[in-house]
């Protein structure tokens, strides 16, 4: 396992009274891709939200328990959620582009957080599209709508978007589940070439997906995680029942 | 059950891996009796009935690849596709090693054999019983049977060596007799191959229960590699 990016220890999370999350300890490394498996409703999703805290926005809500990014609680008191949120980016399921032009998507970050005073802005735009292979796509026409480019492309640009900002750590919340299948393996490309400076973590109801592209699979069910490990021996002999039966098809 | 026709299909490929065990198992036994009682048209029928075997090896090895590739198993499914296509393989060249019996007897033609054989024989029924509870262990996923199973080779592999030693003193009694000491000890090099597959056959009853791959019982008589 690289170096520990992300300590999750003992977190539960609730949603009024309801507990989503039960006593979840993991860690996640940095430079590899970790993949969270598992049932609609087990909580994945949660946790994933847990990492950015974007959880805080949903009224009634409660967490207990760490999550240190580089060995710092972010869910201690003082802790600057904007910085935070920069620091670990964020995809969502569909693609969810300002309806700006493409420059200004990329750029927005940036301009935000005043990246821009220290550095050059069409130059941050170009290497972040560029790492997301959109350039090419593009160069031609930064001030077309976003909304004009096809679904595979704009979730592309949601993820240079997130680049721009310099992160540490990108999650992705069902990432292709609105893309056709050659869009979905560019984005898996992608993903496997961004790890190489990124802690990626993304939630995924495709097992091949997550078989295909990830080193580590944790599988959650009922707001626990039952299993992680490599992905390797998730998908080949896991050590759970529960982990086999779902992976089989045989439960969830 | 979400997955039923995966699971029809996945036990219908064992129930056929199955067959193709009892054929190869059917093969070996009839090719020594053949040899035993010098049937020529029994040792034909067991060359001829090899395509079958082949053609059914083929179609279980087609299957496995069309269900991969339609139904993505993994885990313990995964596991069990792999171990058919690897014992599919196995099966089907123990039953070339039957097929290679038959020919042998009538290879010897007309000549009437040296010597009553009683220790080839043997070989052929360790070696059955061996194949045949190795199957057993696949169809009940039993990692403890299949873990005892291959000891046994050791008892094939000291009746090849008695077989290679007797074979070897009639040799040297009467040089006439090389020709036909030369095709006995090639029919029993190959039930000790036979034996020998059976070992791979339970280790893959063990991966596909565990995962775990591993060699067992390989210390054999360091005959392996004569030509057979």
């Amino acid at each position: 396992m690289n170096e520990t990016k992300i300590r999750v220890e003992h977190l539960n999370f609730y949603y009024g009274n309801k507990i989503a999350l039960s006593d979840i300890s993991m860690v996640i490394p940095d430079r590899q891709i970790t993949a969270l498996i598992g049932p609609s409703g087990c909580g994945k999703s949660t946790f994933l939200r847990c990492l950015n805290r974007m959880n805080d926005t949903i009224p009634r809500t409660r967490v207990e328990g760490k999550v240190l990014l580089d060995g710092v609680d972010i869910y201690a008191p003082g802790t600057d959620v904007v910085e935070l949120r920069r620091r670990v980016g964020m995809v969502f399921q569909r693609p969810n582009p300002f309806p700006q032009s493409v420059y200004d998507n990329v750029a927005f970050g940036p301009r935000v957080l005043g990246l821009h005073r220290q550095q050059n802005l069409d130059e941050i735009v170009e290497r972040s599209l560029r790492d997301v292979g959109l350039w090419d796509e593009v160069k031609d026409n930064l001030r077309q709508n976003a909304l004009n480019l096809s679904l595979g492309q704009q979730q592309r640009l949601c993820l240079a978007r997130v680049i721009a900002v310099q992160p540490e750590v990108i999650l992705m919340d069902e990432p292709c589940s609105a893309l056709d299948p050659i869009a979905t393996l560019e984005i898996e490309e992608l993903m496997r070439s961004l790890r190489q400076n990124y802690c990626i973590v993304i939630v995924t109801h495709n097992m091949q997906q997550a078989a295909r592209v990830s080193e580590w699979t944790g599988f959650f069910w009922l707001g626990e995680l039952v299993e992680f490990g490599p992905t390797e021996v998730i998908f080949t002999h896991p050590a759970h029942q529960l982990t086999e039966d779902y992976i089989t098809g045989r439960a969830g | 059950m979400p997955r039923e026709t995966f699971d029809r299909e996945l036990q219908r490929l064992q129930d056929e891996l199955l067959i193709l065990g009892s054929m190869v198992e059917s093969a070996i036994a009839e090719s020594v009796d053949a040899l035993k009682r010098r049937d020529f048209e029994a040792s034909q029928r067991i060359i001829a009935q090899d395509r079958d075997i082949n053609t059914r090896r083929f179609a279980i090895e087609s299957d496995v690849l069309v269900l991969i590739a339609t139904q993505q198993p993994m885990a313990s499914d995964l596991r069990t596709l792999a171990a058919i296509l690897d014992l599919a393989s196995e099966l089907e060249r123990m039953g070339d090693y039957a097929k290679g019996i038959a020919r042998i007897n009538l290879m010897i033609g007309d000549q009437p054999l040296m010597k009553p054989l009683i220790d080839i024989p043997r070989m052929a029924e360790r070696a059955c019983s061996m194949l045949h509870r190795a199957l057993d262990a696949f169809a009940r996923r039993d990692v403890a049977l299949a873990r005892a199973i291959p000891a046994e080779d050791d008892e094939v592999d000291a009746l090849y060596n008695q077989v290679y030693r007797e074979l070897v003193t009639y040799i040297l009694s009467d040089p006439k007799n090389i020709d036909q000491a030369n095709y006995l000890l090639w029919a029993a090099h190959n039930l000790e191959r036979a034996a020998d597959r059976v070992t791979n056959i339970c280790e893959r009853v063990i991966f596909t229960v565990t995962g775990e791959l591993g060699e067992l019982n390989r210390e054999g008589n360091g005959l392996e590699d004569l030509p057979g």
